[in-house]
This record gives structure tokens, sequence and C-alpha cells, in this order.
């Protein structure tokens, strides 16, 4: 049984296309390192992850975001529309600053984090994740049709504010495709294309973003990103020009990077994955996430609201960062393996990378047993049929008690770099 | 890459006949496909195995992939280097990157094995 309120999508199958920048992908590695992820042909690496990972930490690595989902909501019921659909506070957002974000349905589930950039005082873009783009779609379709529930205790009328999706060069002239540029030499690698941009690009703070050019192609950049890089950007442009800016970048020193890095840098960084870290099948919600901070509980609506409220005291998991031994023939811990606490199941592993000599985890576990620096323990879940007829088991349950086969520790929910 | 003279399936595996003992390994496409190998899983030396049993697992920094054998027969020998150097994997999967040896018990099952050529063409179409 699902909550009422529960906004119910089917995804139709639709035939991989390549990405904007695929041809240029085609040019830097092979076939086999091509992969469909969310209805796109994307690059899961060119050289390897380890070398893509540390070009992040170290230099400066580029990455094709093209196929993330940029949405424009304008016109004079903009602020209010989102403000509505949103949880975090769109009225305290200033112009040329960036909000992180989720868009809930009735019944408190989380559709998407996203985040919401304010161009004007009625001009937003809203970058949603690729996966749930159609998802997205179908929901403000199903809301400015009145098919899905607002609000469960009264009936309530939505501000509709004109949503335009800025990837389709056919909708209006100003379009934009997601290209990230992220790590310590960010600000040097724009410094080789336009001095001048990269000294404004400089002073951005964390969240914030300017409009400007680069060698005559129109741009947004953003200080944003998802690899926990302290210095990073993400620049927007026309998807016509996207092919131009990518091999600018390259050219100017940066590292191309493909999704493989993109994971193990958010894990190592500690940032929630939509399905993983978020909604799933542990229904995560924000609060559990760690990002009670993004649901404004203090406004006085937005979707999903009620539930918020409830979740928001009643939570007793909570995501947390593991750290593990990850040298060269150690066994990788993987999705749905069990945590332990003193040999006792306390949680699951919710997504896992290697970052040099370690691994490290995001699980969801027990809330009051999350101590950083606690001693945990990873039971591996059978993965083939020999380790199930050796007895592995196929999943673990909290309380039980297992042998670990690996051992680390509870880190910060969030790394430093 | 695909080597002449050896024998493939369409799991990936590659097996090496000389006399009665077959050696045993992943290919270059496999290995391509797994990215960094991080983790192998050797089978216990002097265990029979029965064609497209498994074997081993070799795990990437992003996928685990489970080890078939080509053949029927007993394990007579595996590569322990793999243990602490899993990477030789991705860096010579044909030669140092064997997984194991196995003295061939039922020579029948080396019939159902692509060779080079058909290997190649197998890889073309997918």
């Amino acid at each position: 049984m699902r909550a009422a309120g529960t906004f119910i999508f089917e995804a139709k199958m639709k035939l991989p296309a390549g990405s904007v920048l695929y041809d240029e992908h085609l040019k830097l590695t092979n076939k086999s390192h091509i992969a469909e992820f969310a209805g796109y042909l994307m690059p899961l690496w060119f050289s390897s992850i380890s070398a893509e990972h540390s070009a992040v930490r170290q230099q400066a690595g580029i990455f094709d975001c093209t196929h993330m989902g940029i949405l424009e909501t304008s016109g004079k019921n903009a602020e209010a529309f989102l403000n509505a659909i949103t949880t975090n506070d769109v009225a305290a957002l200033q112009v040329g600053s960036a909000q992180y974000s989720y868009i809930l349905d009735a019944a408190g589930n989380v559709l998407d984090d996203i985040i919401i950039y304010r161009r004007g005082n009625n001009k937003f873009i809203v970058v949603v994740n690729a996966a749930n783009e159609p998802k997205f779609n179908a929901y403000l379709d199903a809301l400015l049709a009145g098919q899905a529930i607002v609000d469960l205790s009264k009936p309530r009328q939505l501000e509709f504010a004109k949503t335009r999706d800025m990837r389709d060069i056919n909708s209006g002239s100003d379009c934009r495709v997601d290209i990230a540029l992220q790590g310590p030499e960010s600000v040097e690698v724009l410094g080789k294309i336009d001095r001048a941009v990269s000294k404004q690009a400089e002073s951005l703070k964390s969240f914030t973003f300017f409009e400007t050019k680069l060698v005559g192609i129109d741009c947004i950049i953003s200080r944003t990103g998802y690899t926990g890089a302290k210095i990073g950007f993400e620049i927007f442009v026309h998807p016509e020009s996207a092919a131009k800016m990518w091999n600018l970048l390259i050219e100017a020193g940066a590292v191309p990077c493909g999704l493989g890095a993109r994971d193990s840098l958010r894990v190592e960084a500690g940032l929630p994955l939509y399905g993983h870290e978020l909604d799933g099948p542990f229904n995560i919600s924000p609060f559990e996430a760690g990002y009670g901070w993004a649901v404004k509980l203090t406004k006085e609506f937005f979707i999903g609201k009620a539930t918020a409220e409830k979740t928001a005291k009643s939570y007793d998991m909570k995501v947390a960062r593991i750290e593990l031994p990850g040298e060269k023939g150690i066994r990788p811990v993987r999705q749905n393996d069990g945590m332990l606490i003193n040999g006792i199941g306390t949680g699951f592993v919710l997504s896992s990378a290697t970052a040099g000599n370690r691994q490290i985890a995001l699980v969801y576990a027990i809330k009051e047993k999350i101590v950083e620096g606690t001693p945990v323990g990873v039971y591996y879940l059978a993965r083939s049929e020999s380790q199930k007829k050796m007895g592995k088991k196929e999943n673990i349950d909290l309380g039980e008690k297992y042998d670990a086969d690996i051992n680390g520790k509870i880190v910060s929910r969030f790394e430093k770099f | 890459m695909v080597i002449k003279g050896l024998l493939y399936t369409k799991e990936h595996e590659w097996a090496k006949v000389e006399g009665d003992i077959a050696t045993i390994g992943i290919t270059d496409h496999a290995q391509e496909q797994l990215g960094e190998v991080t983790f192998v899983e050797l089978p216990a030396v002097g265990r029979e195995v029965v064609q497209k049993d498994e074997i081993g697992v070799v795990e990437s920094t992003k996928a685990a992939s489970d080890i078939f054998s080509p053949i029927t027969g007993t394990v007579t020998e595996v590569n322990t280097k793999l243990k602490t150097s899993p990477e030789i994997i991705n860096d010579d999967c044909y030669g140092q990157g064997w997984f194991c040896k196995i003295r061939i018990t039922d020579k029948a099952s080396l019939k159902n094995l692509l060779d080079a050529a058909q290997y190649e063409e197998y890889l073309k179409g997918l």
C-alpha cells in the first residue's frame, strides 16, 4: 500500500541516445567504456576511475553533465510556484545565488533533489537529475492538469509559472547544458582561456554564479558541483557550444572524467545520490540523508510539508559515512552489504567507492549508533552461486549476529577537502 | 585484442590448451569492460569442475563478474599473484594475468568453445 498522495510515475522505455558530447567522447575513449545511464550513452571512464578521481582531487577534471535536466521557470508566479513545489525557501534566494532543495509529492516522498538558480526576480533555472527528469515533467503536467494532489488536508490551488526545457534548442534562444569543471586547479584552467573571467570565478562564493562570455560563448558559471571539491564550477552553455567548450577546457588542462569518478568522488565526499541515499528502497527522507536544513518547515506551505513535519520528529535511521581498507586485493564492499557494530547488524551499505587506499561507503544505519570513530564491520552478501552454497547470506537483518569480513570505522558525515 | 590459438567462451574467458592442461583467464574485452580489477577470488586447487561451473569472481571498482570454467576437469594450479596484485589482469590478461590451470578430464567439452575468429566475430555483434 502506498501512502495517500503518492505520485505514481511509469517510465516509458526509450532507446538510449548519445549526449551532445557523444562524438567528442568517442575521440577520447574506447566505445566499451561508454554505457547507458538514464537514457543517455555516457562515458564511464576515459583513462581509469582512480586516475580521474585523483585528477579532480589534485588538479582539475571536467564532466559531461549535459544529460542533467535544465528547466527554466519564469514569469510573475515563478517564485511562488517554485516555493510551493520545493522544500527550501525560494523567497530567500538572491539573484546570482543557487539553492539545494527537494521536490516532494503530497505523501512526502522525495521525487528529486535539485538545485535552483535565481537569474532574475522572475527567472529561475532548475537543475534536476537526468534519471528523474521524465518523472519531474510528468509531475508538473499532473499538477497543471489538477491530477496530482497538492495538499492532502484541504483543496489548494497552485499559482503556475511557465516552465521550459532549456536543453531543447527549439524552446527559445537561451538554451543550456551543464559541463562541470571541478578541482583545485579549476581557476587556473579558466585563466588559460580568459584571465578576467577566471578572476571573477575565483571570487565566487559557494552556491553563487555569474553570467559572462568565454571566447565569445555565453556562459553561466556557478560555484557548484557534485564532487565535494572546494573549488569547482558548473558551466552552462548552449547545447551547440558544448563541444567547443568541452574541448577548450581540455586544451586548458582539465582532465576528462566519466561517470565512474563522478560517483566515487561524490561517495568520498558524502554527497547523496537519488535512489541510493535519497528515496530508493528505504524511502530515505532528506532528514535521514542529513539535509534537514534544506526542508524549511517554517514555510507556510510546500507540497509534502505535513509528512515532512512528522518525519522530522520521528526518524530512527540515518545516512552515515564509513571508512574501510581499500588496497588492491581487498574485496570491495557493495550496495546492500551489512554494516555491523560489535558483530550485530546495524545498517546497510547504500553506495561505496574506492578512494586511494581506502574504501568509503555510505550506509543507512540506526541513528543512535552513529558516532564518529566507532569501529564497524561489513558483512559481504553472497555475490555468486558458489558463495551461497558456502553459506553466505543474500541479505542481513538489523539486530542479528554476523561475522565481519572487513573492519573499519565511522567517519564524519562529509569529507573536508 | 583477441589472440590466435586460444579458445574462447561467450562469457569472455579464454583457455590455452597444452596437452591435457588448460590455462584459463579472462579476455581483453572482459578486462576493458570491468575497468581496474581490485579483487580476485580463485578456486581451490584440487576442485573438480564441470564446464560452465563458476570457478571464481573478478571484481573491479565498479562491477563484480563471475568466472565460469570453459572446460571440464580438475584445478591443478591457481595464480596466487592475483591475490595481492589483481591489476595484472588489466596489464596482461593473456599472459601474467592468467587465472588458473585445469587438467582436462573431458576433452569433448573443448568442442563447445569458440576459436579466435569466431570469438572476434561474436564481439563484433555485441
